[in-house]
Order: structure tokens, then sequence, then C-alpha cells
């Protein structure tokens, strides 16, 4: 790792963090939520800082936006993070493991710096401060009007994230830290707000937010909502149901005990719920000629960028294209907020039925991609492809150390991804009125899309999963109906 | 022993030997010896590991093949061995036995195949001097027709018993109470031709419901109590309860006049026999069954403890889906009781697998599950034994009676599942899970010296669950039976309040085929007790990572080895479970061990 920065460009000595820079260059790459693995740093600035805690308050507490360039030239030259840190002349020792490095105080001491977050009077800090509707500088810590504070007391990080970083307080609410500093308006925080103001029970109650401002925009910090204690996630429940079916292999899926299809139907049910309080919330309209044309537009060019990395996308590209264009001539729709990234992952089964979580869409698209009203469909073609993800996962699995697949187990794999897509749109039908399969060239339009965007994504990523998108491409092409009753 | 719908007139003249009509003389408690009490002991029930035993099926001492009272106190020396606590006797007494008893003929008179009042005193004063407490059934819903109250107020309308039941002219009143027995019944209603007017019935057509809205009513009911309880008994298990009145525009359950009603016979327990338990039989949702323990701010003023039906479809459909949700929700669902009040949990019981309180869609799942033969069905439920349901999997008894032993409640065996009896299909009604109790490989299993063919009813004896494989005698002989890891699993129990009067928190967990939950309790000098039990729901060996933070620094001990376990510290605590397996761990401080 660079001292300083490759170009030799001393860092700005005004720089609030100055002195720290060489420990964060060394201690970023280590963290599960830094994406850019890999990439070769070119230096690191701070883009901005705040003293949260008040002076004579112990552990010292800031926040910290910081910038991180790259050397290759690919993607965005400058990455942004969001940092809380505590300072003090010596941590607690159960923060040990979340020191980042020691720095100079003016007076000539010497203070450890730590992320803050494992720090429960650092998080009991941020909850306070949201209950009290307080401001630090340029940042706001709001509560969610109408909704009480249901604890107040240090926070527990979780642990084992992937993007974000959160802390639990007893069970009782979740605080995440949103790590990649964007500035605009969060959907994850916007689509809960407006869902939570519908009184919908199918998202985590919002209890309240950080926000603070970047390049002159708003920017969400963090966001806290009730915690959804003894939840477990659909995409290892649905995969505990495959396995229970592949164990048998003579049994239908809805003869084996494991079956899903009630939890599957469920899940229609929120997913349909959700959608119908987001155009409650933030309104819908119809899908006309221009927006069609907009959405083709956009998957044609996913499209384009996908045939050039990958062969078997390359191979069948007219015919995808074919498909995708059916979405100008399919029949009315309409199109509203959604929520953009939907899978089995994003869907919690708590003792009182199914949340919906983690509204920030799409990752890989830009902010304004992703608050852009488009079709209910793509959740629902989003879900139907994770529910062909679960039943073929562990088929994938097998098939690296057999020699070929066995039929028997194939077809008993695909014969619960159809019985659970089916069961996911009799409950969305249930409780839309709007049965998804009765417009099968919208939704064959974007399971495709979505198809050959997983078939990019594995090749890159996870090169022994691509049998699974590559499998669905090809039954999307030849098979008329998307899914089947 | 349910004959249908033929109407009670059919064999009035013929039956009716048992009383003479115009002399009825009821005994009183000071005609009989009364059995030696056990001394009071508040919340006894709370901790209380309960038995259900049939007397008609226990141990025939009489030859007459019919198990009988003196057999059931020869065998109490056995039942204390296993490590029961209190024993629910189903109906003994005098009764045509059309619905196994529950059809009473006369309330203080035992059925003259189990023996005498005084055989039931001196079993009830034997069992207490092994420190066994003893319920009985009482139905006050309904009696026999053949009941001296029903046959007097259908022959005199303005006699004493005249207003005695719920008679009409017609059969259109309260259309929106369901029928319970579907199978054989077609309306509430029955015309009796002699009074000339149709009764009214919530269970079989022989079974006429008596009228709470007559105030002699209540108080022979409440004397019948007094009877059994002057007698020596610890409680009542109140069959039925939420069926007691009637009242226009309901469905005629849970009504507020039945709740009152209980309310008095509390009272009359707590003023005149502190230290006995109402049990209540209401099958209905937690929400609703809750009423039955009365007003929280007293501690509760009705029942002590009722039922909890929907939890036991729950486990069957959890480990069969794999999943912890069937039971997370049912008790996520389940609010809190009045501090001095408990649930009875159960696997099994006389009753079919009763499938009322779960959804249509779980019913039929629950059907296809565990019902393949349609004659499994019975009513709404399956009438099976664990063991079968269960297809004799140790590994899922084992499971099955871990939940039943660690569940929020005190539990109910049912006679015989200790030893994984078998059941038998063929037989008519809810006998197929009635059958004679196994004792040895000798002739009628044990159960009796008769001949064969005299039996009451048949003894298993397919080559499974028949009882030359199954039985006590060559269970007690092996330490590795199923009979001897239930007494042990009793045992622990017993160790650890936890398990009976602890708070219950679920710890979720992110495999949701694991059901892990801890139990907590503080004693009255202080002293904690924390156990954790953790429950492979599915066939399959699982991970699960639990949050034990609470308890960072302390030590799990297993329970049934005494083995230490790692130390809980920062990070998840990871178990692995073979399939359908569990554990239950003490978590004590470090220096504690």
């Amino acid at each position: 790792m660079p001292a300083t920065s490759p170009d030799g460009a001393p860092p700005n000595p005004g720089d609030p963090l100055v002195g720290l820079h060489d420990d964060l260059l060394a201690w970023l790459p280590t963290q599960r939520w830094f994406p850019a693995k890999g990439r070769e740093i070119a230096g690191l600035r701070t883009v901005a800082h705040t003293v949260v805690s008040t002076p004579g308050e112990l552990p010292t507490v800031e926040h910290a936006v910081v910038g991180v360039s790259f050397t290759d030239g690919t993607g965005s030259a400058e990455e942004r993070y969001q940092l809380v840190l505590g300072v003090a002349a010596s941590p607690p020792g159960d923060v040990e493991y979340a020191v980042i490095g020691r720095r100079r105080t003016p007076d000539g001491g010497d203070e450890v710096v730590y992320d803050g977050l494992a720090d429960g009077r650092i998080s009991r800090l941020f909850l306070a401060l949201i209950t009290s509707d307080a401001t630090r500088g340029t940042l706001h810590f709001v509560p969610e009007p109408g909704t009480e504070m249901p604890i107040v007391g240090p926070g527990r990080p979780l642990l084992g994230e992937q993007s974000n970083s959160s802390v639990i307080y007893g069970e009782r609410a979740i605080m995440k830290l949103f790590r990649r500093a964007t500035a605009g308006l969060n959907p994850d925080l916007e689509l809960h707000r407006a869902l939570g103001r519908q009184g919908s029970v199918e998202v985590a109650p919002l209890l309240g937010a950080v926000e603070g401002e970047l390049d002159g925009e708003p920017m969400v910090v963090a966001m806290l909502q009730s915690y959804a204690a003894n939840s477990a996630d659909g995409w290892s429940m649905a995969l505990t149901s495959v396995r229970d079916l592949l164990a048998e292999a003579d049994l239908r899926p809805d003869e084996v005990g494991g079956d899903f299809a009630g939890e599957a139907r469920r899940i229609g049910k929120t997913v349909g719920s959700v959608h119908r309080e987001l155009a409650a919330a933030l309104g819908s309209g119809p899908l006309d000629g221009d927006g069609a044309a907009e959405i083709e537009a956009w998957m044609l060019a996913r499209l384009d960028h996908a045939a050039e990395a990958t062969e078997g996308v390359r191979e069948q590209r007219d015919a995808i294209a074919a498909v995708l264009r059916g979405v100008a001539t399919a029949g009315p729709s309409t199109v509203q907020r959604i929520h953009g990234d939907l899978h089995l992952g994003q869907e919690l089964r708590t003792p009182t039925g199914w949340l919906v979580i983690d509204f920030e869409g799409e990752p890989s698209k830009s902010l304004a991609d992703r608050t852009r009203p488009d079709s209910p469909m793509r959740d629902v073609a989003a879900m139907l492809r994770s529910f062909d993800y679960a039943a073929f996962h562990q088929l994938s699995d097998w098939e690296q150390s057999a020699d070929e697949a066995d039929p028997q187990l194939e077809r008993r794999a695909q014969e619960w991804a159809d019985r659970n897509r089916s069961a996911f749109c009799d409950g969305y039908a249930e409780v839309t009125g709007t049965d998804p399969r009765d417009n099968p060239a919208l939704l064959r339009a974007y399971e495709l899309d979505k198809a050959v965007y997983e078939v990019l994504y594995e090749t890159r990523n996870r090169p022994t999963w691509v049998s699974i998108p590559l499998r669905s491409m090809r039954r999307l092409l030849t098979d008329t109906g998307a899914a089947r009753r | 022993m349910n004959e249908g719908v033929s109407a009670p007139g059919d064999e009035l003249v013929a039956d009716d030997t048992t009383h003479d009509t115009s002399t009825y003389d009821a005994p009183s408690a000071a005609d009989f010896r009364h059995a030696r009490t056990l001394p009071v002991e508040d919340g006894w029930y709370k901790r209380a590991v309960f038995y259900e035993v049939l007397v008609r099926a226990f141990a025939d001492s009489n030859r007459d093949g019919f198990g009988d009272l003196p057999g059931l106190t020869d065998k109490l020396d056995y039942l204390a061995w296993l490590g029961v606590d209190c024993l629910w006797l189903p109906p003994f007494y005098d009764s045509p036995l059309r619905d196994g008893g529950y059809d009473i003929r006369d309330y203080r008179k035992v059925l003259g195949e189990f023996g005498t009042v005084e055989d039931f005193v001196e079993f009830v004063d034997q069992a207490h001097a092994r420190g066994i407490r003893v319920i009985t059934d009482l139905v006050m819903n309904h009696t026999s027709d053949q009941h001296f109250w029903f046959q007097e107020s259908r022959r005199d309308p303005e006699g004493p018993y005249g207003d005695f039941y719920v008679w009409s002219d017609d059969d259109t009143r309260w259309p929106e109470a369901r029928i319970i027995f579907v199978d054989t019944e077609s309306s509430n209603w029955t015309y009796d031709s002699v009074r000339g007017q149709f009764y009214w019935h919530r269970f079989f057509s022989h079974q006429p419901d008596l009228n709470f809205d007559n105030p002699a009513v209540c108080e022979a009911m409440i004397d019948a109590l007094r009877f059994w309880l002057d007698l020596g008994i610890d409680g009542f298990r109140l069959d039925a309860v939420p069926y007691l009145y009637e009242r226009d525009g309901t469905n005629g359950e849970n009504l507020p006049e039945t709740h009152a009603f209980l309310r008095r016979v509390r009272k009359v327990v707590d003023d005149e026999y502190p230290g006995r338990v109402l049990l209540a039989e209401a099958n209905q949702w937690p929400a609703d069954v809750v009423e039955y323990f009365g007003d929280a701010d007293a501690g509760g003023d009705e029942c002590h403890m009722a039922f909890h039906f929907p939890l036991m479809p729950r486990i069957f459909m959890a480990v069969r889906r794999e999943s912890r949700f069937p039971i997370s929700e049912i008790l996520a669902q389940t609010p809190a009781i009045p501090h001095n009040a408990q649930w009875g949990i159960f696997l099994r019981n006389h009753d079919e697998l009763t499938l009322e309180m779960v959804t249509d869609d779980e019913r039929d799942y629950m059907y296809a599950e565990y019902a393949k033969d349609p004659r499994m069905k019975a009513n709404i439920g399956i009438r099976r034994r664990l063991a079968p349901l269960l297809d004799n999997d140790r590994n899922q008894l084992e499971l099955f009676t871990a939940l039943l032993l660690s569940l929020p409640g005190s539990p109910v065996l049912y006679y015989g599942d200790e030893i994984g009896m078998g059941d038998n299909i063929w037989l008519g009604d809810r006998d197929g899970v009635r059958s004679p109790m196994q004792w040895t490989p000798d002739r009628n299993a044990g159960f009796s010296t008769c001949d064969p063919g005299r039996l009451n009813l048949p003894v298993i004896m397919d080559p499974v669950y028949g009882y030359q494989a199954v039985n006590v005698e060559a269970q007690s002989n092996s330490t590795a039976s199923l009979l001897h890891w239930n007494r042990r699993m009793i045992d622990i129990r017993k160790q650890h309040p936890a398990f009976a009067l602890g708070s219950f928190h679920e710890l979720g967990g992110s495999n949701s085929s694991v059901l892990a939950y801890v139990r907590e309790h503080a004693g009255a000098d202080g002293a904690r007790d924390v156990v954790l039990c953790v429950n492979n729901m599915s066939r399959f060996p699982q991970p699960v990572e639990l949050d034990l933070i609470a308890w960072k620094g302390e030590v799990p001990t297993e329970l049934t080895g005494g083995v230490p376990f790692p130390a809980i510290g920062e990070l998840p605590y990871l178990l692995t479970l073979p399939g359908h397996g569990f554990y239950w761990f003490a978590i004590h401080p470090a220096q504690e061990r």
C-alpha cells in the first residue's frame, strides 16, 4: 500500500484526517463494505468532516466522508465512503478489533482512532441525538414523526454484513450506516418513509434518520428502523425446501414436507401490498409509448453490453432482442416507484409474516435510474428469477463434482421453481387484482432482461453459477408462457 | 362409542333400569371414607408433569376385560417411577359409554366395570401416598340422555327437572352455532317424542345440554364438584367449557355468562378447597382461551389452567416443513397469561389430533402428511398415536417429547406414548388410540388375565407396535429404551424450575430450521435458572449461530450428560445439530461449575 499517494502529491495539510491517511488506506480494503477490493488506490482525501460529540464528552465522535481515487481509471474517478470514528487516548478493550490507527493530538499527545460503531457509547449517542431531534454541524438527527423510540441504550454491531454497517439496539431497533456516500435522496429512506406513512406492515417501521449534506445536496447518513427479531431470510428458507425435495427425487414438490408454496404465496401477497402502497404514496401512471421505448432502449443497451462480454448471450443476441422489444407492444401496464432489487434474500420471514427490506435499488445503477418509475413487473420478474435461482442453486453446486446433471433432479428442481413461481403470482394477484401472467410479453421481457444481466454478472463473479441463468435464458427463449399456472 | 343419531326414545323404556325415577337419592360425600390429602402447595400445577390415563385401558384387576380402579391403583408404583406428578382421569362415572364416558348418567357413581366410589377413594389415597395428585374430568355442559335429570325433564315439563335442559318447540334457534361432530350430527337440535319438543345438544344427540340459565342446574353442578373434592381429588379438567350458555345472535361459545359461572366455580374452589385446580378444555384460539384464566389483575379468577390447542398441530407442521415458523407464529400470537395461570400442552391425548385451530390450507396439508389412510381422519382431526404419527422414528419421538417438556406450559403425557405404543385405526370412533396398556409380552399384554375374546378393546398386535415388541417390561430392562429416555427427561425437567416457571424468549437465528429459545426463572431465594433449548426441525444436520451475548462469559452445560460446552464469547455461538436433534443446556456463570 502506498505511503501517501502514488502520484507523490502531499496530502492537504488542512485535511482534518491528515496523519490518519496511511492507516485508513490500509484499513479500508479490509472492510467488507469496501467494494473496490483489488483496485489500486491512487489517493485519499477528506470530503466532509463533522465532530458529533460535544467538547469534553468522551470519547470524541467524528463523522467523515472520505473520497478514494483509483489508478485504473475505470468506473468513477472517486468513490466516497462514510466513516463514524471514535477517538480516545485509550479505547475500551472490546473495541480493539476496530482500531484504525493512531494520530498525534494538537498538543503533541497520542490518540487512538477506531471504527465508532463498535463502541456502545457511540451508538447510544446516535440514538440519543435522533430521539432529541439534534443538529451537529451539517448533520441532522431526525426522529420519524409519530413513532416512539423503543429503547435508549448502547447498540451492538451486526456482523457479517455486505455493503453497509448496522448496529442493533436490544433487538428493538437497528441503525444502518450507509457506507457509500451519495448526494441526493436515498431511495431506501425515501421509500421506507413513504411506506411507513401508508401504515405498511410489510416493511420494518422507520424510526428516524441522520441526514447530512454532500456537494451542497442532501445526503442520508444513517437510517433507524424497528428490528425484526426472530426472522429468517427467504433465500435460506427456499434453499431448505429445495434441499428437502432433492433428497427424495421420487416425490413431487407438493408431496414433500418442506413444500414452500405456502410461503411463496405469502411473499407474493407481501410484494403485491408493497406495490399498492408505493403507488398510493408516490403515484402511478400508465406505461406510455415513450416510457416503453425508454425501458426497451435501456434493456437493449444492457443486452449489447452483455453480448460483448459473454458468448452465451452473444449467440442468442437477436432472439433475446426480439423478446425485449415486446415491452413496446405488450398490453397496458403501469409505472410507479418499485423496489428495484428484489430477490428472496430481500424478504424476511418473521413470526407475524413477511417483510421486504433494503429499498436501495440495484447497486450498479445511478441514483437517477434507481428512483425512476418503472413497471412493477420488474420486481415480479426479479422474484420469479429468484425462485429459479433457489431451485437450481444446489444442483449447480453438485454439477461441479458430477459428470453431468441428473435429469431426474433437474426435473424436480424445475417443478419446484414452477410451483413456487406460480404460488407467488397467485398471492400477488390476490392482493393487487393483477395477475402478472396476464401480461406474458412484458413479464417475459423483464425476466429475460434480468437473466441477461445475471449471465454477465455470474460470468464475471461466480462462473460456476452461470449455468443457472443460461438455463433460464434458453427456457425463456423457447417457452412463450413466462410463468406457468 | 358413537352409534350415530338414533333418537334417545328408542331405548328409553327398555334400558332405564338404573334408577327408580321417582325416588332417586343422590349420595353424599359423607357416606364414604375420604382419601388422605396432600399439603396445600401454591402453584403446584405450574410445575407438574401430567399423565392422562384411561381407567378402562390401563389394568384389569378382576378379569372382566375392562381396566378398573383397583388395577390402576396397582400400577401407581410404575407411574411414580416414571416421575409423573399428577394423573388426569377422563370420565370414570356411571355412563352408557356412548361417548367414552363423556356421556355421564350419574355424577356421583362410578361406572360398574371400573369399580366403586370406595375403589376410587382408595386409588386417590394410594396416589397421594406416593405424592401423585389426581384430577378428574368433569363434563358440565351436558349429560347422557339416560341421566335421571333428563328422563325426568322429558317426562314432566312442570316437574323439578323440567327446566334442566334446553327445550324448544322448533329446531331453528341459534343457527350461528356450528355443529362440532360433523361426521355424525346434522343439527344441534333433536326431537324428543316423549316431551314433544326439541332439545339442544352441542355434541352428540344422546348428550343433551344442561340449561345453566336455571339456577338449580348451577347448584346441582357445583354440588357434584363438591362431592368429588370432598373425597379428596386435586381438581378437575372441565370438559367443553365454552358451550355452557346459549344466546341469540351468537355462536354460543365463550359467552360472558359462561365466564361468570366459571368465576363462581373458582370461588367455591378457592374458599372451600384451596390448592385444588381447574383445567379448562376450550378448543379455541389462544386469544380467546386466555379469557378462561379470568381477570389478570387478580392473578386469574376462573380456571388455573387451560389447554393450548393450536400449539400441538403446529409442532407437527413445523417438523414436516423443517421450519420453526409454524411454532414461532403461534407462540407470538399467544397472549401473556395471569401470573397464577399455566397452559397445559400436549402432543397427543384420547381425542383425535385436533385440527380445528389451523387454517383450511394447513388442515389439508396435515391430512395429506399425517393421515394418508382416510380412516385415520375423524371429525376434524387425525386419530393416531404419537409413534405411528412419526413413523416410529426414535429421533423424532425424542425431539417432539423434548419440545413438549420445554415449551411454556405444563406437559400432559398420554398413557402408552412413553413406550411408543401404536394404534388400531380399524376400531370405531376414537377407540383406535384407547387400546390396552402394554405391560408385558404375555397374554393380553399383561393388561388382563381374562380370555382374550373378553377384552373390552383388542390389544395392538401388529409386528411393529404389537405388545410383544413394545411393552413396559422389556423397556424397563433396557436403559436405552424410549421409556427410560422419557423418565430421564422428566427428571431433568424437574431439576430446572425454568422449564416450568421461566420466561420464554425465542432466540431466532438465521437458520429457519432451528427453533431455539431460552427459559429463565429467578426463584424466591434469588437463585437464577437459565435453560437454553435448541431444536432442529429438519431431518438433515444443521448449523446454527445464536446470539447469546446477554450471557457473555458464561458456560452452557448440556443437561443430559453434564458436559460443559465452550464459554459464550463476543461472537455468535455456533452449534451443530444432527437431523431432528436437540440440546438442552443450563447456562451458568463460569465459576459456578
